[in-house]
């Protein structure tokens, strides 16, 4: 069976994470959110993949090529403009026949949900989840084992149940997203609830694991869920006193130097150099070339690729994207904080700050827990950040 | 990275077996062979490219057989380090694609109970590993070697005594083609689509016997496995190329990481190893031909900039036949394959003229490698697009890194001036990215150019080199009549060339030579001549004096030229394609020059 993943689009609420790369291929556990989709696919058998690829394709394409380094097969259809899943299906109608997956690129999924979905043979049908917060997903009803009816985000409470994105779905589809395309309507949980007139869709109950990321500090808890099953594999080089405990996994060619602790689940890139006397907390990532100086402890955060941060710092429930630069005594903790994207305000019970990739900070720099600071910004000694700022913006 | 395919069947294995073994080429080729079973076991290995194994090879008659392709990453690419690998009675072939990691425990065991190693390789270890396990049953004997080894493996064997070949992986890959009355193996689908579009895809820990008309595959306990063919309908073409429409452009985007990959391990801050120990040397000579010289050329200002040390840079084929001087240089010499032939002619005179000599080549082992005193590999993997691009920014890489070394050990660079060097290096696959990421700026001014007969390319300084080598890139697949010139040269003649018709590249960043751009683009564009400038983000004066203007992000001048050229390869593809150019094959030029 063919697996289509939809792949196209910016994530826009990930902002400015965001800036030069999809969603998709924002690093989880140091692997992009795809590779992890990919990944649980294989895992399944299911080899012979169709990615709708549109924003940054190439960043993409150049990672995963022709699919053959992931156990793979990948073709690519590009969606030119993103104007919805549902439309980005129809970009892989020719490639297609007969039944196929359907998956969302930007959900962790595990090998467990794929298989659900695959095993229980129904088609079409629909993977879904209990939800604690239905409001923001598409929430499905059902009666008598089919869906009934799908509301998008619902204002009233319809049913705790909601659709994960991932469906066993047959060439009928296409009809439906032609009729919804016509009406103007773009996502694919429409063409789903017009299908249903056709023909009845199963809703699939999984125990595996599904998580979203919508908002950026959901990024921290798919950190810390990927990195639950990582494999620990140790290389570079670990000087004496260095103290690892738990599942701690070291690229080549990088240097731990004395008297770094670290407590797993971390893992750390290839070609850092850390320490001496760093500390690293559980569930944290650190990218590739990543430099960390004394004295500095780094707590339940994502470190992208060549992001250094300075002595005598402290960076706790922090993404910071990739090439973002710090001099000494960086403060940038972790509390509750309200949290603006876009014009909503979102309390979050524990997040640090969100930094844009390539920003610069100076000596002693402050940043207030919540704030989201854009990409390529450059925030002078001492200065103090308490609000959002965007992209390219000079603090003096 | 190595390449592996096998055969048995009903025809003739020898020619099959070529064939598909060119289509994994690109996993590497710097040594390959090939084992047929027939009347007994023949086996040919050749160093080179696989053309050379096609040369070299007798007709071998038998319809079974394996064959190899190598991308050396420990051992040099010898033919006595090509596989296959026979065991002590040469009954018994093995291809390999991967590590094994406990071999030299598994040697020192073989070796005690009597047998006889003729290479230094991990592979031929497993080769006597089953001979020792071999009781009849080839498969059997694979399965209870493949319970001593430790490390990652793709497989193939055949033995002299059997038309059969048995294959297992584990981590490296391997996929089997079903056709009629025969069987395949290949490391790649794309190896075999010409023959079967049915494949079965191994998985880690499985074995299996491919014979004319059955496939067995056995797993890990040894359950047979039974597994339905699967239809592969893709494009031979577009498999390799990854979804790019060329290896070039692939090739371009790939740069972020060919320059991580080859300053890893080398940009450690605080207790730097060096290369190599210099010793006493008064002044530095670079050596290379085509877009190698232009590395040599960015070189100088380098190493002069960075070591204080007089650099000069000559084309190898001059300086083979120039007269001795009284200096004692340190030679450099590059070359990205390090088989051409004037540079390694070269390497051999600088010797003989008592010189240390240093390599900068790309392939691990090559020719060059055994002529010289040290090697610094670039790592920057195969290159297939003729047009060199990522092995032409590794080899400025490299340049960084010796210029660093040199300057260290003579004690002009301290301590703290390497830190700060080391982090701007770290920075540079960032800026890398930021050109990738606004390819379609460029890709829209090169259409609105693709026109034109001729192009001038102008640059001072560090970027003198980087205009050379956007003319070479032009000219060489787009094939519009393309000039590289030192901006001030300009008014010494070439700039009678200019016409409305001929556009200018001027390079213009902010260094100390950016007022004299200025002047210079201002001289162009007074005779009506379209500028296209490249200069930094943020330079809102540039765009006051050049008709276009391409921006990269602001590094220390000295590390411009990277993202600078990542610009210009762009901008020459991008030109090539609109004008319908073989862009990964241009006309009358090969990939690696082996010929004076």
């Amino acid at each position: 069976m063919k697996a289509v993943i939809l792949a196209a689009g910016e994530g826009m609420r990930l902002r400015p994470l965001t800036a030069s790369e999809p969603k998709v291929m924002i690093p989880v556990a140091n692997r992009p959110i795809l590779e992890h989709v990919v990944d649980a696919l294989v895992k399944n058998d299911v080899r012979d993949i169709v990615m709708v690829v549109g924003y940054h394709k190439e960043r993409i394409m150049s990672h995963f090529e022709d699919g053959r380094k992931f156990g793979a097969r990948i073709e690519y259809v590009v969606q030119e403009k993103q104007l919805g899943n549902a439309h980005a299906l129809a970009t892989a109608k020719e490639r297609v026949s007969g039944e196929f997956l359907v998956l969302p690129g930007d959900n962790i999924v595990d090998r467990r949900a794929v298989s659900d979905l695959i095993q229980s043979g129904a088609c079409p049908g629909a993977l879904v989840v209990e939800s604690e917060n239905p409001s923001k997903y598409g929430v499905v009803t059902i009666e008598q084992g089919t869906i009934r009816n799908v509301v998008e985000k619902p204002v009233d409470m319809v049913s705790n149940i909601i659709l994960t994105g991932l469906y066993c779905l047959n060439e009928g589809i296409f009809k439906s997203i032609d009729k919804c395309v016509a009406l103007g309507e773009y996502g694919l949980s429409n063409a789903v609830q017009t299908s249903l007139e056709q023909e009845p869709v199963k809703p699939i109950f999984s125990d595996g694991l599904w998580i979203d990321a919508v908002y950026p500090w959901d990024l921290l808890e798919l950190n810390a869920a990927a990195m639950e099953s990582m494999p620990v594999r140790t290389g570079g080089k670990v000087e004496q006193q260095v103290v690892l405990s738990g599942p701690v996994s070291i690229g080549e060619e990088t240097v731990l130097r004395a008297g770094t602790t670290i407590y797993g689940p971390v893992v750390i890139g290839a070609g850092c150099e850390i320490g001496p006397n760093v500390t690293i907390l559980p569930s944290t990532s650190i990218g590739n070339s990543v430099t960390i100086e004394p004295y500095t402890t780094v707590k339940n955060s994502m470190l992208m690729s060549n992001c250094s941060i300075g002595a005598h710092s402290y960076v706790s429930h922090c993404v910071f994207g990739y090439g973002v630069k710090s001099q000494s005594h960086l403060m940038a903790g972790g509390a509750e904080a309200y949290v603006n994207i876009g014009d909503e305000f979102f309390k979050v019970p524990h997040i640090g700050s969100i930094v844009g990739e390539d920003t610069n900070f100076g000596t002693g720099v402050v940043v207030e827990p919540g704030t989201v600071v854009g990409a390529g910004c450059k925030v002078s000694s001492g200065a103090k950040v308490t609000r959002n700022l965007p992209n390219k913006t000079l603090v003096t | 990275m190595c390449g592996i395919v096998g055969y048995a069947g009903g025809r003739d294995a020898q020619p099959i077996l070529i064939d598909c073994l060119r289509r994994l080429e690109y996993r590497g080729y710097d040594s390959s062979g090939i084992a047929v079973v027939g009347d007994g076991l023949h086996v040919h290995k050749s160093k080179g490219e696989i053309s050379a194994l096609e040369e070299t090879m007798p007709t071998m008659h038998g319809h079974v057989g394996i064959a190899h392709t190598r991308w050396a990453t420990q051992g040099k690419p010898t033919t006595e380090n090509a596989h296959p690998f026979a065991d002590c009675s040469s009954k018994l072939a093995v291809v390999h694609n991967g590590i094994i990691s406990n071999f030299m425990d598994l040697k020192d065991a073989l070796v005690a109970e009597g047998h006889v190693f003729s290479s230094e390789t991990d592979t031929e270890v497993f080769a006597h590993l089953v001979e020792s396990e071999l009781k009849g049953d080839l498969m059997e004997a694979v399965r209870a070697a493949l319970k001593r080894i430790e490390g990652t493996y793709a497989f193939a064997v055949v033995s002299a005594d059997g038309a059969e070949v048995v294959a297992a992986r584990d981590e490296s890959p391997l996929v089997i083609g079903i056709g009629d009355g025969e069987n395949f193996l290949a490391s790649d689908v794309t190896a075999l689509l010409k023959y079967t579009d049915r494949m079965v895809y191994m998985m880690d820990g499985e074995v299996v016997r491919l014979t004319k008309d059955s496939v067995t595959i056995l797993d890990r306990e040894g359950k047979k496995v039974e597994r339905q063919p699967q239809k592969i309908s893709w494009n031979l073409e577009d498999a390799e190329k990854g979804g790019y429409p060329h290896f070039m452009l692939k090739e371009i985007f790939e740069q972020p990481n060919a320059i991580h990959e080859s300053l890893l391990g080398r940009v450690e801050t605080l207790d730097p190893e060096p290369f190599f120990q210099t010793g006493a040397f008064t002044s530095v000579k670079i050596v290379a031909c085509g877009t190698s010289y232009h590395a040599g050329l960015a070189g100088k200002y380098i190493i002069e900039e960075l070591a204080k040390v007089p650099t000069t840079v000559q084309i190898s084929s001059e300086y083979r036949y120039s007269s001795v001087s009284r200096e004692n240089p340190l030679i450099v010499l590059v070359t990205q394959s390090g088989e051409t032939l004037d540079t390694i002619a070269a390497a051999r005179e600088a010797r003989k003229r008592g010189h240390k000599t240093v390599a900068i080549a790309n392939v691990m082992g090559s020719a060059i490698t055994r002529e010289v005193d040290h090697v610094i590999y670039t790592r920057a993997g195969p290159e297939i697009g003729v047009a060199a691009t990522k092995t032409f920014t590794t080899q400025i890489v490299a340049m960084y890194l010796l210029a660093m070394d040199l300057a260290t050990q003579s004690r002009v660079m301290g301590a703290q001036a390497r830190r700060s060097m080391v982090g701007q290096l770290r920075n540079l696959p960032r800026a890398v990215q930021d050109v990738l990421n606004k390819a379609d700026v460029v890709e829209a001014l090169a259409k609105k150019y693709s026109g034109v007969k001729d192009m001038y390319f102008i640059g001072r300084n560090i970027n003198y080199p980087m205009a050379l080598e956007g003319a070479l890139k032009t000219k060489e697949i787009s094939y519009i009549h393309g000039e590289g010139f030192p901006a001030g040269e300009l008014k010494h003649g070439p700039l009678a060339l200019i016409s409305k018709e001929s556009p200018v590249v001027a390079i213009a960043i902010k260094d100390h030579t950016y007022e004299k751009m200025l002047g210079n683009i201002s001289e162009v564009t007074a005779r009506g001549s379209p500028v296209i400038a490249i200069g930094y983000e943020g330079d809102t004066e540039l765009g006051k004096y050049a008709d276009e203007v391409l921006t990269v992000r602001e590094v220390p001048p000295i590390f411009s030229p990277v993202p600078v050229i990542v610009t210009l390869q762009l901008w020459s593809y991008y030109l090539a394609r609109e004008r319908g150019c073989p862009v990964d094959k241009p006309r009358n030029i090969a990939k690696t020059v082996t010929v004076e």
